[in-house]
């Protein structure tokens, strides 16, 4: 499988703050990257290093093995739409759809056409005066008929509602399957389309916390709940996510290859499924201190339920 | 667009000047008499009433066009350079209608009414090349002067174009600290075509600066 | 559509499996397409070519190169066979566990058995 995206070492800091610690990961040509964490993770800043927009601190990035800033033949591959993308002064809608094919040559005027009537964008509004769902809308649109090999879209749903949503996925489906390309979605409601990804890279804090396909990094989860006690006698010695504890109860999310249902039931434990979402949460504020989640990635001691 | 705004400008300057004339008017002066020429002649205002207007343009063609050019995955230097080429177009076709349009008052008299729109001592006193010269070289060192002013703000946010304004009044109060004794001289020597210089510098300058600020600037 | 919890192409799998057992494709009979499975399921074709994958591997599934894919001579009795095994694990266990958390004896528990299955 040829990597499209390859992010190595990648460090950035604004002035003296640090935005991402050491990121790496790669990019499969061909796949749906869902780009997942919450906000302030560093989504933003590393899709804008990928898309050229901005250089890494120290290491690097590479776009079908070349670094994409200032370099013409690689960035006219990628199109990246930002969350608050700026479009200039004057624009109208026509001025997008007359631009974009300029700058994409497998522009698809059908696509852009069937897009605008999906999510019925006004012709006589300004551009800087579209709501938050209608720039998001607009923003699709030019990501998605651009066809270019890389597309990354910066939470592509703001504002958007559920029938908007509807036509997003199923135009992405629908021409991703006849043309096939990178996408890269970055987005903070990780239920509704956690189905849609084949793979996700979850950060935290600026780093990454978990990579790869989809069905691996969710495999193996489970959500325990019950009392302390029991809890904390069945998780023990497994890889512990995060645990919640409310007055003598206790749930945790752990990662275990192992059917826990005898022994589960034996200690009066709920077992359930874990979806993407419960992972993406688990990384969220909670019990465990900073020095914790930083050191996470190196799985060492899990917080107990005890 | 592009090209419908200095039509419009245009225009603009037209109107004004003639609502000046007509004021000279009401104030009792005779049209056509030498009096009413030095006056007419004299009346620069509506030049730099564009000027703002100008800076407007050259400044947005950098400001929110940058990140959008980006998103279309253009390069920053493809970026600058297209920008100036734009600048240098608008400039060009500007100067075209301020010349052809300073030719047709010449050809029909003042416009048959002693109207002196584009026959003013700024733009040449009705020196066909002097004008074409001159609307070239100041709108388009308008324009880079907005687009530098821009770029730094792109690069540095607000602290961008206060210090860059700060640096170019402290330039300006150096050279002048510097010439003051010498003023007369100076004055006395004057030629046309060190405009022209000063001109070609600025725009080389802001061009370049453009160029500095936006290489190494992030979108946000 | 898809609830998300555990890998969704062994969701999207056992999803075509159970339109093989009722019926829906019929043996030797074509399916849709994995584009066409990705929209109807919203996810990534890549997702639905894993799920497609396995139904192959289990001999529910075979393809003509070039044409598509196909349901297999004796399928629908394959996947039955394969689910009674699974009938006690995934359905019965979890019943009993039920039904002694909230105390229900096991002859109210094949009354009740009964009882559903008449109605």
């Amino acid at each position: 499988m040829t990597t499209a995206i390859d992010v190595r070492s990648v460090h950035r800091s604004f002035g003296r703050t640090p935005v991402l610690h050491d990121l790496s990961f790669q990019v499969p040509e061909h796949s749906i990257l869902g780009l997942l964490g919450r906000n302030g993770a560093g989504k933003t800043t590393i899709m804008s290093i990928i898309a050229g927009q901005d250089r890494p601190t120290s290491g690097e990035v590479l776009v079908g093995g070349h670094t994409p800033f200032e370099h013409a033949p690689t960035l006219n591959t990628i199109r990246y739409i930002r969350d608050s993308q700026r479009y200039p002064d004057d624009y109208h809608l026509r001025h997008v759809l007359r631009i974009g094919p300029v700058f994409a040559p497998h522009w698809n005027a059908e696509l852009a056409d069937a897009l605008v009537d999906g999510f019925a964008l006004p012709a006589r509004v300004q551009v800087k005066k579209y709501s938050r769902g209608q720039l998001s809308a607009l923003g699709i649109v030019l990501g998605l008929a651009s066809r270019t090999p890389i597309t990354l879209l910066d939470e592509p749903y703001l504002g958007l509602d559920v029938g908007a949503r509807r036509v997003f996925y199923d135009a992405l489906l629908r021409d991703y399957a006849e043309h096939p390309r990178t996408v890269v979605l970055s987005t903070h409601l990780v239920q509704e389309s956690e189905s849609l990804f084949d793979r996700v890279v979850i950060l935290d804090g600026g780093r990454v916390v978990a990579s790869g396909d989809r069905d691996e990094v969710v495999g193996g989860l489970v959500q325990l709940s019950g009392t302390t006690g029991a809890v904390g006698e069945l998780i023990a010695g497994f890889d512990v996510l995060r645990t919640d504890k409310v007055g003598g109860l206790c749930s945790a999310l752990v990662r275990t290859d192992n059917d826990l249902a005898a022994a589960a039931h034996r200690l009066g434990v709920q077992v359930s499924g874990a979806s993407l979402q419960d992972l993406v949460a688990s990384y969220g504020p909670g019990s465990r201190t900073t020095e914790e989640v930083a050191a996470r990635p190196a799985r060492s001691p899990p917080p107990g339920c005890t | 667009m592009t090209f419908a705004v200095p039509l419009y400008i245009t225009g603009v300057v037209a109107v004004i000047s003639i609502l000046i004339m007509v004021l000279f008017l009401r104030a009792g002066q005779t049209p056509g008499s030498a009096d009413w020429i030095q006056g007419a002649r004299s009346n620069g205002g509506m030049v730099w009433s564009l000027c703002g207007f100008l800076g407007y343009m050259g400044a947005q063609s950098v400001a929110t066009t940058f990140p959008f050019a980006l998103t279309l995955g253009a390069t920053r230097r493809h970026f600058v350079l297209g920008t100036v080429f734009w600048w240098a177009t608008t400039a060009g076709y500007l100067a075209a209608i301020f010349t052809a349009l300073c030719a047709l008052e010449l050809a029909t008299g003042h416009w048959f009414a002693d109207l002196y729109i584009f026959d003013v001592y700024l733009l040449g006193s009705g020196s066909l090349w002097r004008i074409a010269l001159i609307v070239f070289g100041g709108t388009l060192s308008i324009f880079s002067l907005g687009g530098v002013f821009a770029a730094s703000w792109v690069r540095f946010r607000n602290r961008g174009p206060m210090a860059l304004g700060a640096g170019l009044v402290l330039l300006i109060l150096v050279a002048l600290i510097i010439t003051v004794p010498s003023f007369g001289r100076i004055v006395d020597a004057f030629q046309g075509w060190w405009l022209m210089v000063a001109a070609a510098a600025v725009i080389a300058c802001s061009s370049v600066g453009t160029w500095g600020f936006l290489r190494g600037s992030s979108v946000r | 559509m898809l609830d998300g919890k555990g890998p969704i192409f062994a969701q999207i799998a056992d999803r075509i499996a159970d339109d093989v057992v009722a019926g829906t494709y019929p043996e030797h009979g074509p399916i849709p397409s994995i584009n066409e499975f990705s929209v109807f399921f919203r996810t990534a074709p890549m997702t639905v070519g894993k799920a497609i994958t396995q139904l192959v591997d289990q001999g529910v599934l075979y393809k003509k190169r070039g044409i598509g894919m196909f349901v297999a001579e004796g399928a629908p009795a394959l996947l039955r066979a394969r689910r009674a095994d699974g009938l006690r694990s995934e359905y019965i266990a979890p019943l009993l566990r039920e039904a002694a958390l909230i105390g229900v004896d096991l002859p109210t528990l094949h009354q009740l058995i009964d009882q559903e299955a008449s109605s």
